[in-house]
């Protein structure tokens, strides 16, 4: 069907909008309701974590690490973490490797928590993005637990944790789970079998394999377009080896592989993947252990260099470190899954509406604090 | 109502002297400060409950700081949002900033003149009160595009654009649904639509099961006609899923970005004008007005007994299903039951028209409006006018068919 072209209007969405994620700002070019090319304009977060780190001790840099993804602290600290532990050669206790596992996955269903809940409040469902805020609030209090935050941790050290989890807390990460379980089904019965829902969101933003891997795009937008690819299984790093689990794929079961909907859909599915974990490391965590054996008294890494990649709940997040054998790194550049994927918004998103391109930038699950750094 | 409030001040000795001119305008100017009081105290009432209704939905407690049980924070925000200070953005079209709002208000509040809320109790009986309403409530679209293009702002602007092409495309649908209605009754009347609707009969005129005389059981046509008319009347006055001239993901608020304080206030209290005008109409078009469901005082009492049998067997199932035991719908409804065999007086003072069962039956429409829009997502804009132009509007034209047909074939009507 031949459309009428009228004169263009440049759109300015953000940084003050209700569904930019933060503080982003989009330059929509719009023909009436069609969005013919989208520019995210960022940097409004921007606080210098990289240089910060140049001038501060390895451990000092483990806060700044918590916020940079602050929906996803614990595994921002994890990652750096395990990078500087593998400059020094660090054996970890077992006991920490496990309560580092199980806070990691507890944090990438936090996380998941708010990307899906927030994706439904995009498209205009409110109610279960109070549902996942719920259940978020419940590992957030197993997080105040333990490290005494909810948001910010500074609970991963380097070489270990920052103190032993308090009694009573396997117990209640049990309870969770086993609550947790069931509720999943409650957001597949109010928003992802929802007719309304699944008109909004499936076909909408399709990204085929081929531009997720030109675009880097990584973590659940990128195996939601079909590709295989989860660090914890293609590389398994800390003790990801030894727990069973399945990598959920987009598998285009309301439209095509790649949509908005299957983005949204890989990440509940991930969500009990984690459960999963988080049991399994549970079952299996050592009773007895000091999880500050393995801290050292003065990190001083050799002089050298790394990368060191995790998988984060957003995405392959990485550490470029560079030291020269003093106290303080010479560089720490943090490679940001958030930020990599926000670059394809254009790719998928112009052409469509400006509703689909809300619905397009939730799927994608952004956090600016990641990408401005 | 204004001729009987005319006479009744007349009566007064005192009063008698102004003479009848005076009187009838007196009352005219009482009868529209009721209306206008209605609707004011209605919106606060509204905006409490649907925070509350909205809570309940998300495991919340909402309101409960002002007043027992929060009942008087929404006094507290109209308050507040009277003191807040008028702002006009420099760049807005002052003329037109100014009066949208209050257009978008007197259309709503204006549409109650002709609403019936009992046998008497009526501002205006007028033989077009159907036509009136529909046609006054449509005047809205006019103050949004004003209060849209007047602020200046795009987000403004596309609010009011998807507003005008949303509610033009479903007043269509809307009207024909209505239309086919009138075409049973033969009256625009909206009294004597009411009063066409007295009675218990069979459900579709044919199937043994008795069912009041309300228009929505009259045929199956008219059965979807209804659920027709409560969509494209949802979209008419832009709730959740239709919610898109307001779209808080999207346009921000839409047409009511640039406003504040006051102007923003008559916003909500037409918002909910409209709902309750909504709610009004489907039960007086469909659900018989302030007519009783039930015939006489024997009708109660079996009703109640229907509706007991149907509380005992939904608290089997929920026990069965959750294995949690739940006596609040099984003792309430024991206890309405008992009470309407006990108490005669009760039970025939419910199967009496009056005002209790239009407020009942508006109640429950709006809460039901508030349960949409807790619960589904929100339409695209080519969406909801694929919904409006290929879904509705094609079944209410079969429906006015097909309701014309099911009269002729049951002899309602003969050629």
């Amino acid at each position: 069907m031949a459309r009428l072209y009228a004169e263009e209007m440049v759109l300015n969405m953000g940084p003050q909008h209700p569904s930019t994620h933060g503080v982003l700002r989009l330059k929509l070019t719009t023909d009436g309701e069609i969005v013919s090319h989208i520019e995210p304009v960022i940097g409004y977060l921007h606080r210098s974590f990289e240089k910060h780190a140049e001038n501060l001790e390895y451990q000092m840099v483990t806060p700044f690490t918590g916020r940079c993804d602050y929906l996803a602290a614990m595994g921002s600290e994890h990652g750096y973490a395990m990078a500087v532990e593998k400059m020094m050669g660090i054996e970890l206790p077992e006991r920490v490797e496990y309560l580092r596992v199980i806070f990691a996955e507890l944090q990438r269903i936090a996380s998941h928590l708010v990307a899906v809940g927030t994706f439904g409040l995009d498209v205009g469902a409110i109610t279960p993005f109070i549902y996942c805020f719920r259940e978020r609030e419940l590992i957030l209090d197993l997080f105040e637990m333990a490290s005494g935050a909810r948001l910010l941790y500074n609970y991963i050290w380097i070489g270990g944790l920052a103190h032993d989890v308090p009694p009573g807390f396997v117990e209640k990460t049990y309870e969770f789970l086993d609550n947790f379980e069931k509720r999943v089904a409650e957001y597949n019965q109010i928003l992802s079998g929802n007719k309304i829902f699944i008109e909004r969101a499936a076909d909408i933003g399709v990204m085929t394999p081929e531009v997720a891997i030109n675009y880097g795009v990584t973590g659940p937008s990128l195996r939601a377009s079909g590709v295989n690819i989860d660090i914890r299984r293609t590389q398994p790093y800390s003790i990801y080896d030894r727990f069973e689990f399945d990598v959920p794929l987009g598998e285009g079961a309301q439209g095509t592989v790649g949509d908005s909907w299957d983005r949204y859909y890989v990440r509940v599915l991930e969500m009990q993947e984690s459960a999963k974990i988080v049991r399994q490391a549970l079952d299996q965590l050592p009773v007895e252990g000091d999880v500050q054996a393995a801290v050292p008294r003065r990190i001083r890494p050799p002089k050298g260099e790394i990368y060191f990649r995790s998988e984060n709940p957003r995405g392959e997040l990485g550490y470029y470190i560079v030291s020269d054998g003093k106290n303080v790194p010479v560089r720490v550049k943090m490679r940001s899954p958030a930020f990599s994927n926000l670059s394809v918004i254009n790719e998928i998103g112009h052409g469509w509406m400006i509703s689909d391109v809300i619905a397009i930038l939730g799927s994608l699950d952004i956090v600016l604090g990641e990408i401005d750094r | 109502m204004i001729q009987s409030l005319a006479n009744w001040i007349l009566s007064f000795d005192i009063l008698s002297g102004m003479g009848i001119s005076i009187a009838w305008s007196l009352s005219l100017f009482i009868v529209a400060a009721l209306i206008f009081v209605f609707v004011a105290a209605n919106a606060i009432v509204l905006v409490y409950i649907e925070r509350k209704v909205s809570a309940f939905m998300q495991v919340r407690l909402g309101p409960m700081r002002v007043g027992k049980f929060g009942t008087l924070q929404t006094v507290a925000d109209a308050l507040k949002l009277l003191q807040k200070e008028d702002i006009i953005p420099d760049k807005a079209d002052k003329i037109l900033f100014t009066i949208g709002p209050w257009i978008i208000l007197v259309a709503s509040v204006v549409t109650f003149a002709a609403i019936p809320f009992s046998d008497t109790l009526l501002a205006a009986n007028m033989n077009i009160g159907l036509f009136y309403v529909v046609s006054i409530s449509s005047i809205v679209v006019l103050g949004i595009v004003m209060a849209g293009w007047a602020s200046n702002n795009k987000w403004s602007l596309y609010g009011a654009m998807r507003s005008a092409a949303q509610i033009i495309s479903y007043e269509i649908p809307v009207g024909i649904t209505l239309i086919s209605v009138v075409a049973v009754v033969g009256s625009l009347n909206l009294q004597t639509i009411i009063e066409s609707q007295a009675g218990v009969g069979n459900l579709f005129h044919w199937i043994p099961i008795p069912l009041p005389n309300w228009y929505i059981f009259h045929s199956p046509f008219l059965f979807v006609a209804a659920f027709v008319y409560l969509i494209g009347a949802t979209a008419e006055i832009n709730r959740t899923p239709f919610d898109i001239p307001e779209s808080e993901s999207e346009l921000v608020a839409g047409f009511m970005t640039e406003f504040s304080g006051l102007r923003w206030a008559l916003f909500f209290l037409s918002e909910y004008a409209n709902a309750t005008l909504v709610a009004f109409l489907v039960s007086i078009v469909f659900l018989g007005g302030w007519q009783s469901p039930f015939a006489n005082y024997e009708g109660v009492q079996i009703g109640f007994l229907v509706i007991s049998l149907f509380a005992i067997m939904w608290t089997i199932f929920v026990k069965v299903k959750t294995k949690r035991l739940s006596f609040y719908p099984l003792g309430l409804s024991i206890i309405i039951t008992l009470s309407a065999w006990l108490f005669p007086g009760f039970a025939i003072w419910l199967a009496s028209p009056g005002l209790f069962w239009m407020l009942m039956k508006v109640a429950s429409i709006i809460f039901l409006l508030m349960w949409f829009r807790w619960t589904f997502p929100r339409l695209r804009v080519d969406q909801l006018m694929y919904v409006s132009w290929k879904v509705i509007l094609p079944l209410s034209l079969i429906n006015l068919m097909g309701v014309a047909v099911w009269m002729w074939l049951s002899g309602e009507i003969q050629f």
